[in-house]
């Protein structure tokens, strides 16, 4: 009867029992003889025959009995309990040590001695004291067990700086820990770059922006570790280094200037940029990466009256997508955004089901479900939404295989339960959100800085020591370089979360300032150059792309911070991209041909493809040809091709060309001398005035009409013009001149010879005047046909007519007698049947003035602009 | 395009551009293995061999009604007025009692299989069509059910059906995009969502057209170089290739550089064909005549011009908006939508034929669900005043397929006696999903991509191929 008791005060003293693991147990109430009975006859025998198969230990674990502690006793196996009460027989346990029933006869090898039993049948029916207190261990390779020992879970700790042999190349601990493990290898570290590709490399990396030749001449002059320092500090310090760094965290924060998908309401998030210039602001002041991400999920308890600034933050968890305003999808949006964002976990995966690969479970994901249903949303005026605390926080219950109209348990508010040093602790202040921040910030997470520094070393060296950015978890590879990511993870802690001294550290190693020169040897080892033994070459994104293009022609417009500016549009900005408006609905087209991240969730790292309409965009686009003009009108005084080109070279690539660079050079620009005009990519329409005489050599003779208006040309912004009247032409038709020579001409030139069929419609509308005349007249072949309109409608058809290419057909129309209401509509169709079929309307080939054609320096520059040494970095 | 080559190398040799020619003689091979890593748009093998290599899909947006196409209801003709016994089902909007449909049908082909009138030219070619009577989806509403037939989920940001196909088998042309959206007059509702790529990478993305217009420069961005001639295009090329020759050399080799090398020939060479894609005024005139006047036609035959020339997935949806939305005047409504692209998806299943293409392109009509045989109640401010009208209906609905190896001349399933709700061997959306993949030569369960630590795909974790569609 007392050892029941024991037993029952046992039990009941584990369920009081913290479940804190690797804690200090609790003083067993057993009394002393059974705890002796226990070591002596029952332990032994557990160890000894049972733990094989039936421990946390085990291999395996059979039937999902272990038998390691109390609890686990207490729990039983798959089939049932192990025990009932203090009754011996009924056990499945003795049951199975009899070895009476056939079915179930333990331990497999044989029967254990009758006193073994008998020891058993008496420790079962005193209540089975056990002294082994603590939960139900996870059982071995259970997600739990080996989360356990997975090396992203545990806090890192500061590995020793291994020791180096050959310390010539090295400048930082970085270094040492990169050597080391190549050497393990036997791999090699390459020659530092040499200085032209570490300053490129250096503004690519820290600005995004090109230097100029002025500043790499300067370093090339003294590369010393003193002046590639100073050059380091100076970038950090420039206003462009949070631009740089700020873009990158949009990526994460899936940034967006739209709502997606409305049906009626603004589509637009007016404040958004605020919460991008609060970025931008806080890399450059240096705001320690734990503050940084507070404010992002809490700023509406930190701030007071001194920094509501910071209220800006909250956009982080407000400019996603709306989902047309869906609680559960905005809400999954921003628990995403949160954990993969920060540590890099997919919680999101366990909203239907608890996680397959990782420990988190339904229960983490409505907990921090009933974190942010527990917020609400507040508009401040000028600043993007924020969430505040709603005054009666709420726990919701899961969504039972995430359908809301099914729930289960009450998830109570609180940190992922996995990932809690010590006791499960509910949050217990309003919605939880502030200590949600705290527990992700808290120097005892394993993952946050581990999982932000990854992000800062993916930006510097094109992969991360972590490949998956955004999934630490279970199933990512561990890094090759673990102590390394171990030892910048916890001295970026200990440096006060910096994210400017991490990026110092880094970029001063020897290691950022190898060489990207492959080696085949090392190659052959390590292709993916996971060891780090080279740099990578690195093309330049998007932004920086679009941002050098616009800086090496000089019209970069530098401005930082403000709102969003159109890039897709006829008169595109000249402000940084990353200022772009992101339409993340229809995000243009731009966007995505050059890898940009989708607005649509938090994007791990960007895609790396070529494509041709990468290609097409630097040929064709109007960005790629006025910036090859701004570069030609930048050219200061030189008149000589060569000092021409050793101007351009220093503007694209920073640097002087070399003799052969300049005799290529040259000789493209002298090929193409006096070879400009080529009219077979403009347009075959022309819009003017003129006479036509039957008879004479030049039967018509044709000026083009000097004025456009937008929809029609004609001879001055008036109507009539004082000298040339009131001839018009538009994409209709248009009105005659004056007299015969201020016909109005409509020409046509064939590109390409063979054989046409010209047919259309002339109408003179008016029920006043005397009508117009019209002919169509070819270089080749004379009048084909005139026709007489005048308040009618006709039909103007002609025979077939050869056409060689430069030869024109000219639509003349002219005003009779009297030029008053000669208004005309005259839609024409020129067909060409063979050799190929193809035809021309004059109402589509409407257009005003052509764009000029580029010249040769045009050409040449924008050539340079192309080229692979501008778009990559060594 | 042959004589731009020509006169290329003509060039090159006069020159003594002995650099930028070898450059180019590698080009001339195809790209390299190393250079074709970072394009992931060149073809790549299915699961098993297919038998279809390109899709079209009709997408008649809005939803065009069942009742008064392709499942002909006789019961429902007999009944009109009367209300049904256990209820409507639930959609939309308030409905009231069973409409007829105001058109006759009418027996096709060998197979007999009744046509509406709206759609004669479609059922003269009916023994080519598998038609799925029992289509259901989830939900009566526009956005949730495009995203549905689109991407496989109504809400959550998935990649595309093109996008999914793009991605498994990259795509036979280079210089034409992969995966074209065209819809004249701007987008449909859920806009450019319907084509995403999602969480893939953004060049799986459909290539929207408005084909509204007709020329080039406005339909594919940066088409065309108004600036620069193509003779002097081709003396810029030639310098870039030269300059990135030497740039190579001075570097051990590297897949990323040669592959954008190679993306600038590629480019030059789509700027000629994506042109002539485009343009239908090549086409004879029989050809012009078959596929009928108006923008319907044109897109319909661009289609064609573009499966032709290897590109993947071809979307052809019927307008901007939502124009098959017919919740009032459905008579005169459907008769003119019908009107605008009956006679061109006809000719368009008739000309791939002759062309010997129908078998490896899978054509898909429908829309992203049904109508109700039941009309829809007046409602202020939308159909007021009005009750000769249809409300959307996801119970039950009907899409085909033709070409692409199913079932010529086949009747899937069935909807109960009045057209409402799918009874007989239904078929979800998913399942159609699976089905297609099946015949592009996927394994839909295996056609994945891992994301946010977990592998996606298409029918997420559902979708039976329904066998009884192939051939």
């Amino acid at each position: 009867m007392q050892t029941r008791c024991v037993l029952t005060l046992s039990v009941l003293g584990l369920c009081l029992a913290t479940p804190r693991i690797g804690g200090a147990e609790t003083e067993p109430s057993i009394a002393p003889e059974a705890v002796e009975f226990f070591e002596t006859r029952i332990r032994p025998v557990l160890v000894e025959r049972c733990y094989e198969c039936h421990s946390a230990n085990a291999k395996e674990v059979q039937g999902g009995l272990m038998l390691d502690n109390r609890a686990a006793i207490e729990r039983g196996g798959e089939s049932g309990k192990a025990l009932i009460g203090d009754d011996a027989k009924a056990s499945r346990l003795l049951v199975a040590m009899r070895y009476n029933d056939e079915s179930l006869q333990m331990p497999p090898t044989g029967k254990l001695p009758d006193k073994v039993i008998s020891d058993f049948e008496r420790w079962v029916n005193i209540g089975a004291p056990d002294p082994r207190d603590g939960p139900v261990p996870p059982p071995p390779n259970s997600i739990e067990a080996r989360a356990r020992k997975h090396w992203a879970f545990t806090p890192p700790q500061l590995p020793e700086t291994p020791a180096v042999e050959d310390t010539n190349l090295v400048a930082t601990d970085i270094d040492r820990f990169v050597w080391a493990r190549l050497r393990q290898s036997d791999l090699t570290p390459s020659l530092p770059a040499d200085a032209h590709t570490r300053v490129r490399r250096l503004y690519g990396d820290l600005i995004g922006l090109p230097p100029t030749f002025e500043v790499t001449q300067a370093f090339k002059a003294e590369p010393s570790a003193a002046a590639y320092e100073k050059l380091v500090d100076r970038l950090l310090d420039s206003e462009h280094f949070g631009e740089r760094w700020a873009r990158h965290w949009l990526d994460v924060a899936r940034f967006g200037d739209t709502k997606g998908y409305v049906f009626q309401e603004d589509r637009n998030y007016p404040h958004a940029y605020r919460y991008r210039d609060w970025v931008i602001q806080a890399l450059n002041d240096d705001l320690p990466y734990d503050q940084f991400l507070q404010y992002q999920l809490a700023a509406d308890r930190l701030v007071d009256d001194s920094n509501r600034a910071h209220l800006a933050a909250m956009g982080f968890l407000t400019l996603g997508r709306r989902f047309l305003n869906n609680t559960h999808d905005l809400i999954d949006d921003r628990i995403d955004v949160v954990f993969r964002g920060t540590m890099a976990l997919t919680v999101g995966c366990t909203r239907c089901h608890d996680h397959k690969y990782d420990p988190l479970s339904m229960q983490d994901y409505y907990s921090s479900y009933g974190v942010f249903l527990s917020s609400r949303e507040q508009q401040d005026d000028g600043l993007p939404l924020r969430l505040v605390d709603k005054d009666k926080p709420v726990n919701v219950r899961i969504f039972v295989r995430g359908n809301p109209s099914n729930r289960g348990e009450v998830a109570p508010r609180q940190f992922l339960s996995f990932f809690q040093s010590g006791e499960v602790k509910p949050f217990a202040s309003g919605s939880g959100r502030l200590e949600l921040a705290e527990a992700i910030t808290s120097r005892s997470n394993p993952l946050t800085a581990r999982v932000f520094v990854n992000r800062v070393w993916a930006h510097l060296f094109g992969e991360g020591l972590v490949r998956t950015p955004s999934d630490f978890g279970l199933r990512s590879d561990p890094p090759a370089h673990q102590a390394l990511l171990d030892h910048l993870a916890v001295t970026f802690m200990e440096d006060g979360w910096s994210i400017k001294r991490l990026i110092r550290r880094i970029v001063l190693s020897s290691t950022y300032q190898q060489q990207s020169e492959s080696r085949a040897d090392a190659a052959a080892k390590d292709p993916e150059n996971l060891l780090l033994w080279r740099a990578n070459r690195r093309r330049l994104d998007f932004e920086a792309m679009r941002d050098s293009l616009l800086s090496v022609s000089g019209t970069l417009d530098s401005t930082v911070l403000g709102p969003s500016v159109r890039i897709d549009v006829a008169d595109p900005s000249k402000r940084r991209t990353l200022y772009a408006f992101i339409d993340r609905q229809n995000l243009p087209g731009i966007f995505r041909t050059f890898d940009f991240a989708s607005p649509d969730t938090h994007s791990p790292k960007r895609p790396n493809t070529t494509v041709p309409q990468q290609a097409l965009y630097l040929m064709n686009n109007r960005l790629a040809q006025s910036i090859a003009e701004a570069m030609v009108s930048r050219l200061t005084g030189q008149v000589k091709t060569a000092a021409k080109i050793r101007q351009f070279y220093r503007f694209v690539y920073a640097r002087e060309p070399t003799e052969e660079e300049l005799a290529v050079g040259t000789n493209f620009i002298e090929a193409s001398d006096g070879s400009d005009a080529d009219s077979s990519i403009r347009d075959p329409w022309q819009f003017g005035y003129g006479s036509f005489a039957a008879g004479s050599d030049e039967a018509v003779t044709f000026h083009p009409l000097p004025h456009f208006t937008g929809d029609a040309w004609q001879g001055g912004p008036d109507r009539p013009d004082p000298k040339l009247g009131w001839v018009i032409l538009n994409a209709k038709g248009g009105h005659a001149g004056d007299d015969e020579s201020h016909s109005a001409i409509r020409r046509w030139t064939a590109a390409e010879e063979g054989t046409v069929i010209v047919s259309g419609k002339l109408e003179h509308p008016s029920e006043h005047g005397d009508g117009v005349r019209s002919r169509i007249v070819a270089a080749r072949g004379g009048v084909l046909g005139e026709w007489t309109a005048k308040q009618q409608t006709l039909d103007t058809r002609t025979e077939p007519v050869k056409v060689q290419p430069g030869d024109t057909i000219d639509f003349i129309t002219d005003c009779r007698t009297n030029q008053s209401h000669d208004t005309f509509h005259w839609s024409a169709t020129i067909r060409m049947a063979k050799p190929k079929r193809r035809e021309w309307k004059s109402e589509t080939g409407f257009h005003g003035p052509l764009p000029e054609l580029l010249d040769v320096w045009a050409r040449y520059a924008q050539t340079l602009l192309l080229t692979n040494e501008f778009m990559f970095l060594d | 395009m042959t004589s731009d080559f020509l006169s290329r190398r003509e060039l090159l040799s006069r020159c003594g551009m002995g650099i930028g020619s070898l450059a180019l003689a590698q080009l001339a091979t195809g790209p390299s293995a190393d250079a074709a890593a970072n394009n992931p748009l060149l073809p790549k093998q299915p699961h098993f061999p297919a038998i279809a290599k390109h899709v079209i899909h009709l997408f008649m947006n809005g939803g065009p009604s069942h009742v008064d196409t392709f499942d002909p209801k006789p019961e429902l003709q007999a009944r009109g007025g009367e209300k049904l016994s256990d209820g409507n089902l639930k959609t939309e909007r308030p409905t009231g009692e069973l409409y007829p449909s105001p058109y006759s049908f009418q027996k096709y082909g060998e197979s007999g299989i009744e046509v509406s009138e709206i759609f004669s030219h479609v059922g003269e070619c009916v023994d080519d069509l598998a038609i799925v009577r029992s289509m259901h989806a989830d939900v009566p509403n526009h956005e949730p059910s495009l995203l549905l037939m689109n991407c496989g989920e109504a809400r959550q940001i998935r990649p595309s059906f093109g996008s999914w196909l793009t991605y498994g088998l990259g795509t036979e042309n280079q210089n034409l995009p992969a995966f074209v959206a065209m819809c004249p007059g701007g987008y449909p509702i859920q806009e450019s969502q319907n084509w995403q790529a999602g969480f893939l990478p953004g060049i799986y993305q459909g290539t929207y057209i408005d084909t509204k217009h007709t020329q080039i420069e406005k339909l594919i961005a940066n088409i065309k170089n108004t600036r620069v001639s193509r003779a002097h295009q081709r003396q810029q090329l030639d310098l870039l290739a030269k300059l990135n020759q030497r740039h190579l050399e001075q570097r051990q080799n590297d897949a990323q550089l040669e592959a954008r090398i190679q993306s600038f020939e590629l480019a030059y060479r789509m700027q000629m064909e994506a042109t002539d894609a485009f343009d239908v005024s090549g086409e004879p005139q029989h050809i012009l005549d078959m596929y009928g006047p108006g923008t319907q036609a044109r897109q319909t035959l661009i289609a064609r011009r573009l499966v032709e020339r290897g590109v993947r997935f071809v979307q052809v949806w019927h307008g901007n908006g939502q124009p098959w939305d017919s919740h009032d005047d459905i008579e005169v409504n459907h008769r003119r939508l019908a009107k605008q692209c009956d006679q061109a998806i006809a000719a368009l299943i008739k000309d791939l034929k002759q062309r010997g293409l129908l078998n490896e392109t899978l054509i898909l009509w429908g829309g992203e669900f049904g109508r109700t045989p039941v009309v829809e109640l007046p409602k202020k401010g939308s159909n007021q005043g009005k009750i000769n009208g249809r409300d959307h209906n996801h119970w039950g609905f009907t899409t085909w397929m033709a070409g692409g190896g199913v079932k010529g001349g086949h009747v899937h399933g069935a909807t109960d006696e009045f057209g409402f709700k799918a009874v007989e061997n239904r078929v979800h959306v998913h399942d159609l999903h699976a089905t297609m993949l099946r015949q592009l030569g996927f394994d839909h369960e295996k056609l994945t991509y891992r994301y946010a630590g977990r592998d996606f795909r298409l029918t997420d974790v559902h979708g039976t191929v329904v066998h009884d569609l192939i051939a």
